[in-house]
């Protein structure tokens, strides 16, 4: 989910200026009556509530207290606050007004019914990838089954001249494919469905594909992992770097349940991904982008149970009178392994942080950020919480617990600055979800 | 207040040798008449001031139809059911069920009739404290012969009823019977039964022989233990009284003498639920420069004192630490002018040193340690609606504390109760009741409306009475032969009885009072010749906190020193330990010991020591590299009371990392009559670890004039996975029943240091025992 | 307002989102069988069961179990009969049982898990729960105990 806006001045800039006002040129488009909308049937809509689910809009267009799609969530960004638009069928604020060919351009072409270009926040670059009959569909949904709220959204706060939207053209120019998804015939038909959803409405690579310094995804490095939101969206490539590699069943369990018991639980920007999102579409289609996903992480497909990673961390984990020792070791033992303990096998419920995918990861943030606040009853496992320590522990021994489990358990070599980023991280004030 | 200090001496004196156990409560306490404990009440409220902790609403068991009481002690009622009142604290002992028991097994009936109301502290009960591993041992006499008078007026009843001479009735499970008729004791009740004792009636009342003893040494299910499983049971945390306000406490730099100099609460006011700021006005002196933030919930309390903004005059020992403490009892220790000199055959020592042939000399150092008692510490108190002051909390000494709350509140004693819940963890923390003060002075501040005071862990620790930390140097006298002449210990730390209950102090021979919890174990049953024990009162660490009483209190570090050193001394001279120290225990002298509580003087604790030394068969060769047992022996808790301790621990080192894997540890215990089989065991088993805790995990230090360690991130006491086996057997024995809530404390520290010297010839003088001290001392 | 379940039945909180869950179960639920020990989840007094598993209530925000099921040691089970809880009683491990419920709800939780737990496993589980008496040894046995009743009684509680 993007959360930030990826631009900066230097894209525009590039531009050429002679011919781009041409291009940057985008029509008005017509507005419709709400009683001149088409009738959907029920299965449309249906169909585009899973998807609208699956492309976790209302994450992005409903504040805290606010109303679903009623916008004016607050991206913050570098430069400055982006509201997001109001999403209800409301016709002086919202898209009421939009046309289902309104809709679709705004959907794939990133441009409003005015004619303005919209800022990438917007993920236009996946949704192109989409059928034009799954972007009706989502028409379908918002305009018969959300309530329409009028609620002007708040002007973003960028100064001049990021506020100049004609700029993004060039941006868009530069890095994005309009074209829809193309099946692939070297692969499969669940491969293709779940690429399909993947690079469309899921919108994976939004997260998990690095960006460049203008902030477009890298296509050579598609998947390769980046930072968001202060957290890491892991590599969903071979790059992974999962003690146990990822299955396509690994991945089934973890956009369903939002928990990989050899992985670790969607918690943080992921938690919402999972809970409130993918795990609403069809079995067939998380199976889907299950088998696409494991796949693209190396397509490792062993039951892990008995595998060396396995039984070697079951061995790191078992109690160690000396655990005074390293003080790490020590709290650990006082404070985490009453859950996080295993025995003959690992429980999806006693995630093993030897294998986890906080502590073999280069960066320490994930980790830390549940060490401090923990893990909510929507995230992760549905109704199932971790305490958070921010309050409880001090940073020299949160960095202790860490430091523990990336050398002791993981078996990975000491994060740098860990300490620092702790006591950054441990500043700021938990994460606004 | 007068009252208080001659109740208090009372129980001095019955805690010193010459006086037999439990007189302070059968002279004063045993009220005879059927009618008077009722009419002895003061308190309006006084069933709510007492409790059962049976009952799921802690509500004591109400009588059914007539009641018999033939001692203030309990009532039997219409249905048969006896009620036995407790004046000791539950804190995790069963101590109601063991003292019922004492009565039931006298009174003859089944225990399945029988309840137990924990008391209110109305003036009658006498002086109401639990600890010094005492409750058995001063209520034995007590209630013994209290249900004797039961049993003894319902067989006269029951005899007179049926026309027969009372000697051919015998009574047994709530049933008299002459062989031919039979009557149950609820009948007899209902018949409205009137019978009082005179004193001297009462003493001349036949007790059971020992042999006829049905319910004591048997195993029963104790009485507070399903509530205790469902989350019934009541502790001070629990109070809840309608209308409370909750306040936190912002606790002043330094424990004593500090006051306020501004408060500024401008930043609270926005917390949701915050009330208001209070600058405590403390008549009794107990918390000086304290401040109180109250809320209608804890946490609008808790998050508001997060920003009440305090400036504070700190009090003069705001820059202490533990090093200066210590360097404060070498100062002390050398200068011959200062302490109490304790009793012994002979304490003048000078001819043997002077004449000795060698001498050994020693230095043992404990750190500082705290209760760190579960519950936080917290009360709950208000004014009732007939004027009376209700202080709700969990406290082992009530007595203490009344008079400071009086004091406090500006309010006569009799204007004052308390309701003792069920205490989350005593360990002596609760000995010192202070934590009531802010309470009381906060509803006292806010005319009477009802406070729930509570403290947050950290403030605990801040405002623990913790284990002061001690300095102590032996030294032995041996003449050509070898052959000991003469023992010197110096025994410096602060004195809890003294900043506490200064009355409460015995004098030396030199007429320097001396804190018998702060040397008790040093005048040890060795017969070393001359014996010169000399008790000093650290006057640093005594005006930088509260010194305080805690689970096996001195003992708890004399025997570190004394137990360590006759190890010592032993191998000095070439000779095995236990050999040592059994050539000494003599039972000549004032060591042959004295009816009725040390019968048989050091000849019991000679047995105990060869007994763990089989058990843990001390001396085996075959036992791994870096592996050794070693053995110490104490007398529990003081020489009026001596519950005999054999203690052996085997244990390996780790030569790389200093680790000491404590594998087993036995223990033998003679303390007379086993009253409560399993609650003994279970005692015994907690005094143990909790020995083994103070000697290789907990101790903080003072820096700055207060402690460092305030929560389990850096206090680390012994918890599961430390726990080694335990073998605990205890010396069949019909003699009177002393204490077992703190001696297997006092083994373990000195038999550790003693095996790992045994293990690998590193000789550790400081407590705890680190695994880098265990480095260092394998580096020299 | 956060709402939940406690014991199977529905409540909702008035209280800032961050109060410990602890403090709204003691105090404004009013069941205070659950305990407070040391405030930072080192001591497991304040274990509770939310959605089945031990959690450390003194460190979990209410915000963070709307729309979770919370057990206490009052509604572990009906009777006070968890199988846990009768090899408590009889092996007598409570001392001064402040921190009981939350070791009988920690044991609870690991039989859930580890039906057959070795010393090792019991070690690893239980250590983070402190017990002042030091009834570890007794604790220890209690848990053996309950997993065998556990096992070959077949599980009705819990």
């Amino acid at each position: 989910m993007i959360k930030r806006i990826f631009w900066t001045i230097t894209a525009t800039a590039a531009v050429g200026v002679v011919g781009f006002g041409v291009y940057a040129y985008k029509p008005a488009m017509d507005p419709v009556a709400a009683q001149d909308r088409p009738a959907f049937g029920p299965e449309v809509v249906e169909q585009g509530r899973i998807l609208a689910a699956a492309g976790y809009c209302s994450e992005c267009h409903t504040t805290a207290d606010g109303a679903p799609y009623a916008g004016n969530y607050a991206m913050e960004t570098g430069f400055g606050t982006i509201y997001a638009s109001n999403l209800t069928p409301a016709m002086d604020t919202g898209i009421g007004a939009y046309s289902v060919e309104a809709f679709r351009r705004a959907m794939k072409e990133g441009v409003d019914i005015d004619g303005r270009h919209l800022f990438p926040a917007f993920p236009y670059d996946h949704f192109a990838k989409m059928s034009d009959e799954d972007v009706d569909a989502i028409y379908a949904y918002i305009m018969t089954e959300v309530v329409p709220v009028e609620q002007e959204t708040r002007e973003n706060e960028l100064p001049f001249p990021l506020n100049q939207r004609f700029l993004q053209a060039g941006w868009k120019l530069l890095f994005v494919d309009f074209d829809e998804y193309a099946f692939d015939d070297t692969q499969s038909e669940d491969w293709n469905r779940g690429a399909y959803l993947a690079e469309g409405v899921a919108h994976c690579g939004a997260c998990h594909t690095p960006r460049n310094p203008v902030g477009a995804e890298i296509a050579s490095d598609q998947y390769g992992g980046a930072q968001i939101d202060g957290w890491t969206a892991p590599a969903l490539t071979a790059d992974n770097a999962s003690a146990v590699p990822w299955s396509t069943a690994d991945f089934k369990s973890y956009l369903t349940d939002g928990v990989s018991t050899y992985h670790g639980i969607s918690a943080g920007p992921m938690g919402p991904v999972v809970h409130a999102g993918i795990r609403e579409l069809p079995d067939e289609d998380i199976n889907a982008l299950s088998v696409y996903l494991g796949e693209r992480t190396g397509g490792n497909e062993d039951d892990p149970a008995t595998s060396t990673a396995i039984v070697s961390t079951l061995e790191r984990g078992r109690p160690d009178p000396q655990y005074r020792r390293d003080a790490g070791e020590r709290l650990y033992a006082t404070a985490c392994a009453s859950c996080h303990y295993n025995t003959a096998q690992i429980e999806a419920g006693r995630p093993d942080l030897g294998i986890n995918s906080a502590t073999n990861l280069d960066t320490p943030e994930n980790l830390i950020h549940v060490i401090l606040d923990g893990v909510s009853g929507p995230e992760g496992i549905e109704g199932v919480v971790m305490p958070g320590f921010r309050d409880a522990l001090s940073t020299t021994e949160i960095t202790a617990i860490a430091a523990y489990l990336r050398d002791a358990r993981a078996g990975q070599p000491a994060w740098p600055d860990l300490s620092e980023t702790v006591s950054r991280m441990a500043e700021s004030a938990a994460h606004a979800e | 207040m007068a009252n208080l200090l001659s109740r208090l001496r009372d129980s001095n004196a019955a805690q010193s040798e010459n006086n037999t156990a439990g007189s302070d409560l059968s002279r004063r306490g045993f009220l005879v008449a059927a009618t008077a404990a009722g009419a002895a009440f003061g308190f309006p409220l006084a069933g709510y001031a007492a409790m059962d902790p049976a009952a799921a609403d802690g509500v004591p068991v109400s009588p059914t139809g007539e009641t018999f009481e033939p001692s203030m002690w309990y009532w039997i009622d219409s249905d048969g059911i006896v009620n036995v009142n407790i004046i000791r604290a539950e804190m995790g002992q069963h101590v109601g069920t063991a003292i019922a028991r004492i009565l039931a097994d006298e009174l003859e009936v089944a225990w399945e009739n029988v309840r137990i109301t924990h008391v209110d502290t109305a003036e009658k009960w006498g002086t109401m404290v639990t600890g010094g591993s005492w409750s058995i041992w001063q209520s034995w006499p007590v209630y013994r012969k209290a249900g004797a008078a039961g049993r003894t007026a319902l067989i006269e009843a029951a005899a007179e009823m049926w026309g027969v001479d009372p000697s051919t009735c015998q009574a047994r499970n709530g049933t008299v019977t002459d062989g031919t008729n039979e009557v149950t004791y609820a009948a007899l009740v209902a018949e409205g039964l009137q019978r009082s004792f005179t004193e001297d009636e009462l003493n001349a009342l036949p007790l059971k022989p020992h042999e006829e003893l049905r319910l004591v040494g048997k195993d029963v299910t104790a009485l507070d233990i399903d509530t205790k499983t469902n989350g019934q049971a009541i502790y001070g945390l629990d109070a809840s009284v309608d209308g409370m306000v909750y306040a936190v406490p912002m606790i002043p730099p330094t424990r004593l003498g500090s006051s306020v100099i501004s408060v500024d609460d401008s930043s609270a006011q926005d917390v949701k639920g915050y009330l208001q700021t209070l600058t405590l006005n403390d008549p009794s002196g107990t918390v000086p420069g304290w401040v109180v933030v109250l809320g209608d919930s804890l946490m609008a309390a808790k998050r508001a004192s997060e920003r009440v903004v305090v400036e504070w005059q700190a009090g003069e020992n705001a820059g202490v630490n533990e090093d200066d403490i210590n360097a404060r009892s070498r100062e002390l220790i050398a200068d011959d002018s200062y302490g109490s000199i304790l009793p012994a055959d002979n304490t003048d020592t000078s001819a043997a040193f002077s004449d000795a042939a060698d001498v050994f000399e020693a230095e043992y150092t404990t750190q500082t340690v705290l209760h760190f008692q579960l519950e936080p510490a917290n009360a709950t108190v208000f004014q009732n609606e007939d004027g009376i002051w209700e202080i709700h909390t969990g406290n082992q000494w009530q007595s203490l504390i009344l008079p400071t709350l009086s004091a406090a509140l500006e309010a006569p004693a009799d204007q004052i109760v308390m309701r003792t819940y069920m205490l989350g963890g005593g360990f002596g923390r609760r000995l010192n009741g202070d934590y009531a003060i802010p309470a009381a002075l906060a509803s006292k501040a806010l005319g009477g409306k009802p406070v729930k005071l509570m403290f947050m862990r950290e403030d605990d620790a801040k405002f623990d009475s913790p284990r002061s930390p001690s300095v102590q140097q032996l030294r032995m006298a041996f003449d050509g032969e070898n052959a000991v002449t003469g023992m010197d210990h110096n025994a410096a730390a602060g004195w809890p009885t003294q900043v506490m209950v200064p009355s409460f102090m015995p004098k030396g021979v030199n007429d320097e009072p001396y804190d018998p919890f702060a040397i008790d174990g040093a005048d040890h049953w060795y017969n070393v010749g001359a014996h010169r024990v000399r008790a000093i009162s650290n006057d640093l660490a005594n005006a930088t906190f509260r010194p305080g009483w805690l689970r096996s209190v001195g003992p708890g570090w004399t025997n570190f020193a004394v137990e360590s050193f006759m190890d010592e001394a032993a191998h000095k001279v070439g000779m095995d330990p236990l050999d040592f120290r059994l050539g000494q225990l003599t039972a000549t002298g004032m060591n042959a010991g004295s009816a009725p509580n040390a019968v048989g003087g050091a000849s019991r604790q000679a047995n105990v020591l060869q007994r763990v030394a089989d058990m843990a068969n001390y001396g085996r060769t075959d036992l791994p590299a870096d592996t050794a047992i070693g053995i110490a022996t104490t007398f529990g808790q003081s020489r009026s009371m001596p519950t005999w301790v054999g203690g052996a621990v085997q244990l390996h080192v780790n030569r790389d990392t200093g680790y000491i894997d404590v594998q087993k540890m036995w223990l033998s215990f003679d303390c007379g009559t086993v009253v409560d089989p399993d609650g003994a065991l279970a005692q015994c088993q907690g005094a143990a670890l909790w020995g083994l805790s103070m000697a290789l995990y907990e101790g903080t230090r003072f820096e700055d004039g207060n402690v460092v360690d305030r929560n389990l991130g850096t206090y680390t006491p012994l918890r599961m996975i430390d726990t080694p086996e335990m073998e605990i057997e205890f010396v069949e024995s019909t003699e009177v029943p002393v204490g077992l809530g703190e001696p297997g404390t006092t083994v373990i520290a000195p038999a550790i240091a003693n095996a790992i010297y045994n293990a690998v010839g590193s000789r550790i003088r400081s407590l705890p025992i680190t695994p880098d001290d265990v480095l260092a001392s394998l580096a020299q | 307002m956060i709402n939940f379940e406690i014991n199977g039945k529905a409540v909702s909180i008035d209280a800032e989102p961050d109060t410990p869950l602890l403090w709204a179960i003691r105090d404004e639920v009013g069941l205070t069988g659950t305990k407070f020990g040391c405030g930072i989840g080192m001591c497991g007094a304040c274990t509770v069961h939310v959605g089945g598993r031990a959690t450390r209530s003194c460190i979990t925000p209410i915000s963070a179990v709307e729309g979770t099921s919370v057990t206490t040691i009052e509604g572990l089970a009906v009777e006070d009969n968890h199988p846990v809880q009768e090899a408590w009683r009889n092996l007598r491990v409570p001392q001064c049982g402040y921190c009981q419920s939350g070791q009988i709800m920690q044991a609870a939780a690991l039989l859930e898990d580890i039906p057959a737990p070795t010393d090792d496993d019991i070690d690893a589980v239980m250590t983070g729960n402190l017990c002042r008496c030091m009834t570890y040894p007794r604790i220890r046995e209690a848990v053996r105990q309950a997993a065998t009743a556990m096992t070959e009684g077949g599980r009705n509680n819990g």
